[in-house]
């Protein structure tokens, strides 16, 4: 089992909830987090490739969602990671009524406030997650 | 008679371990924003795990190129696994490199003059493939009725949660 926590966004491609769940997961891990997480490739995990599943087998995850289907949580339990939280991005959207974020191709300035709140949120639970082993 | 409009799916890893990753996921967003709108579909390769019946039809729907940012080919074979066979194949090492290509993740925030050109580089490649695709499919629409390419509706996901 490795040290760091897996956060994994669904970087979806239709709507600009998977772009937002994709900066947040890679603000975390390359600058508020680096040394206590660390992201799993979602794609090669689909794949189903035992190397893929050894990835996250037994791994605490922190999953990011930007649609209900889940698709980041429901691929990560099903290779066996430890989905500590689950997180909707649509529901920190809920804050923000009116903004304009962007798209799923580039966000606004306001679309990375919330990207960087999300960011924010998740770094949190890292930490909390990294201290309880 | 019928008239069909041909939709050519695009499916990209979107891969967050690295930079080929984030250049598949932009040009593969070009196809559907710019370069062929009317005429690109698109949907979350995860969504055919996590998805149904529908999701998993995706590539006996539409004629499928995917678009992969390293040579672990993860859309290529994910596709291939639960949807269907794709009609053709890109690996964004062959076209900047191996190296260039497994670098680390990039934001979309540190985008650089280099990487758009890497994007453009791509969509260009895909672009040629996408040609290519289609007109094979209106060959097989014709054989059946009468094809139609593109239409009002804009490019979007495949997922059904409509455009952007």
């Amino acid at each position: 089992m490795s040290e760091t926590i897996k956060v994994i966004p669904c970087s979806g491609m239709g709507k600009v909830y998977g772009l937002v769940a994709r900066e947040s997961a890679l603000k975390v891990v390359q600058e508020l987090c680096p040394k206590e997480s660390s992201t799993v490739c979602l794609a090669y995990i689909v794949t189903g490739d035992p190397e893929a599943k050894e990835l996250i087998e037994g791994e605490k995850c922190i999953t990011l969602d930007g649609c209900p289907a889940m698709c980041a949580a429901k691929n990560a339990e099903l290779a066996g990671g430890i989905v500590a939280e689950k997180i909707r991005v649509v529901d920190s959207f809920r804050k923000h009524k009116g903004v304009k974020p962007g798209t799923a191709t580039e966000l606004t300035e306001e679309g990375w406030l919330i990207a960087d709140e999300i960011a924010g949120e998740i770094a949190e639970k890292v930490k909390l997650l990294s201290r309880e082993g | 008679m019928s008239i069909n409009m041909v939709k050519i799916g695009v499916v990209s890893c979107s891969g967050e371990d690295c930079l080929g990753g984030t250049i598949s996921r932009l040009a593969t967003r070009k196809m559907l924003d710019e370069v062929r709108p009317n005429a690109t579909v698109t949907i979350c390769l995860p969504l055919f795990l996590a998805g149904g019946v529908e999701e998993r039809g995706f590539a006996e729907q539409f004629p499928t190129i995917s678009v992969d940012g390293c040579s672990k080919a993860c859309a290529k074979r994910a596709t291939e696994k639960y949807s269907g066979k794709v009609s053709a194949a890109i690996d964004v090492s062959d076209l900047i490199g191996k190296e260039v290509a497994e670098a680390g993740a990039l934001s979309t925030r540190n985008l650089t003059d280099e990487h758009k050109a890497m994007v453009e580089k791509l969509a260009s490649e895909i672009t040629t493939k996408f040609d290519e695709v289609l007109r094979v499919a209106q060959r097989d629409q014709v054989a059946k009725g009468l094809a139609m390419v593109g239409g009002r509706s804009s490019g979007g996901c495949g997922c059904g949660c409509g455009p952007k």
